[in-house]
């Protein structure tokens, strides 16, 4: 697929966020697993050593475990901006998971997709934008005759 | 079948608002250790084959369902990849998606609570900021409620407060701790202007905005859903009223600036105030500064007999040139040039020095807005 053909953004942030302070942007993380599959080990292994020590790292995310009947697990974050994410985390280890789930903590929920710069500005030109009398002198400006060249 | 397996197992993930569905064709950036990278149908079809072929296949089946649904608007079956237009959800979701966050499973308010007061890095008393997610007509609307149930006279009183008092408190701090905050940044802007600037930041419509991207909509108690303009208005500034309760005024100023200001990044001075006559003001001003009233002279001109002129239109005062603005018209460019001196004068240019975001070393301006309010 080419470039242009993908759906693609500026670099932005929510509510410009960090000039002020720094909001986390995610709000809410849902660990969904079933307590007897197989491909559950990790996620029970990650309820039972670490969801603990997460929770209380982010205190700014309210972290819900919930063993469901028979799901494929998987991590529902849940985004300031409405944006909700699933990832699966299908016979994944615990350090897997923390390191899925802390990933997930620090991105702003906004569409990943191809960005366009890894800059942006406002105000793209200091100068102002070209015009046709860019650099040229003002009418008014009266201009004697030209010295002789010797 | 596979509907069918949808509706029987009735677990969350299958009823979720899956507003970030994978389609077929995207990358998905957290299953890079196993499973399908980047996610096509025949990849599809492949790791059905594989390993856990029931459970992929139900799931594989959804994102077909899922692509086919999307697929109808873009025409091509590969490139089912449309982020901006949401597809249009199925009847039984849209039904779901109408629900309130505390409607839908895994909902801790409490928890919730403290999570927005960590969030926001401020030490709120959990108790005020409550109060301020309780509106007046929630309360109205959950003692009908009960009263519908046939409920009797005590049980029906919620014995709640609302926060209109709370919200009252947190509009004129905020409106007086910015008005404060401009006249020391901006000491040349006149009144007007600062009124202006302060009327947009806590226009409903800006903190609204910045309401709903902290998520207050699914943390404020209100009867409609989804919460109007007002209500999150008054709920935003009911938390400001909270903090301002919680934790004094000048960890309450730095929160109203580090919420409001940043809004007025990229924005012009006169996007925000609206001059009708920017001659006028600017003659007034000169005046005033005991400056001769400035003469327009046309300085450049280009394409005069075309049908896209432009001209340039420079303001002299005492023969030294004092701002030049371009137009189509001679009058448009002459505004402007108004315009480009009055930004001058009030020292709100596009260059100005940005804001300054660090932590202030006394109090003063809070103490001052709030003997003021």
């Amino acid at each position: 697929m080419t470039s242009r053909g993908s759906p693609s953004r500026f670099l932005t942030s929510v509510l410009h966020n960090g000039v002020g302070r720094y909001v986390r942007q995610l709000q809410r993380l849902q660990l969904l697993f079933s307590p007897t599959a197989a491909d559950a080990r990790g996620a029970r292994q990650f309820v039972e050593e670490v969801a603990v020590d997460f929770a209380r790292k982010h205190p700014d995310v309210v972290l819900y475990v919930r063993p469901c009947s028979n799901p494929t697990p998987v991590l529902v974050a849940e985004y300031l901006n409405g944006t909700v994410r699933e990832e699966l985390i299908t016979s994944k280890t615990s350090e897997e998971i923390l390191q899925l789930a802390t990933k997930l903590a620090g991105q702003s929920g906004l569409d990943i997709i191809r960005i366009r710069k890894p800059f942006h500005t406002d105000n793209p030109s200091i100068q102002g934008q070209w015009h046709p009398l860019t650099n040229k002198p003002s009418i008014l400006t009266v201009r004697g005759p030209r010295l002789q060249a010797q | 079948m596979a509907r069918r397996e949808l509706w029987s197992e009735g677990c969350f993930r299958r009823r979720c608002p899956a507003r970030w569905c994978p389609l077929p064709g995207t990358l998905l950036a957290g299953t890079s250790g196993e499973g399908p990278c980047f996610l096509e149908e025949t990849d599809l079809v492949l790791g059905a084959a594989v390993i856990m072929a029931a459970r992929l296949l139900v799931w594989a089946s959804r994102q077909l369902l899922a692509g086919a649904g999307a697929g109808v608007g873009a025409g091509t079956g590969r490139l089912t990849f449309k982020t901006a237009p949401r597809q249009v959800k199925k009847r039984w979701l849209r039904a779901y998606l109408e629900q309130e966050r505390s409607e839908k499973p895994n909902w801790d308010y409490h928890a919730e609570i403290q999570a927005f007061s960590h969030r926001l890095h401020e030490n709120f008393s959990l108790d005020l900021l409550k109060t301020a997610f309780v509106n007046s007509c929630y309360i109205e609307s959950e003692e009908a409620r009960r009263r519908e149930l046939g409920l009797d006279k005590e049980t029906i009183a919620l014995n709640l407060q609302d926060n209109s008092k709370l919200a009252e408190e947190g509009m004129s701090f905020s409106r007086s701790y910015l008005t404060q905050c401009f006249e020391g940044a901006y000491p040349e802007l006149p009144a007007e202007g600062i009124g202006a600037l302060v009327d947009f930041l806590t226009s409903q419509e800006l903190v609204s905005y910045v309401a709903q991207n902290l998520s207050i909509q699914d943390l404020t108690l209100c009867k409609e859903f989804p919460a109007p303009p007002d209500v999150l208005q008054r709920t935003f500034f009911a938390v400001i009223g909270a903090l301002l309760g919680s934790s004094g005024l000048e960890k309450t100023g730095i929160f109203v600036r580090d919420f409001f200001i940043p809004q007025l990044i990229g924005k012009d001075l006169f996007e925000i105030w609206q001059v009708v006559n920017p001659m006028g003001l600017l003659v007034e001003e000169l005046t005033k500064r005991n400056i001769s009233s400035p003469e327009p002279r046309i300085t450049r001109q280009l394409g005069v007999s075309t049908v896209l002129p432009v001209y340039f239109v420079g303001l002299y005062c005492d023969k030294k040139i004092i701002a030049e603005g371009p137009g189509e018209t001679l009058l448009a460019a002459e505004e402007e040039a108004a315009r480009v001196a009055l930004r001058k004068l009030y020292g709100y240019t596009e260059n100005r020095r940005p804001w300054d975001y660090s932590k202030p070393k006394q109090g003063l301006a809070t103490e001052k807005a709030i003997s003021s309010s």
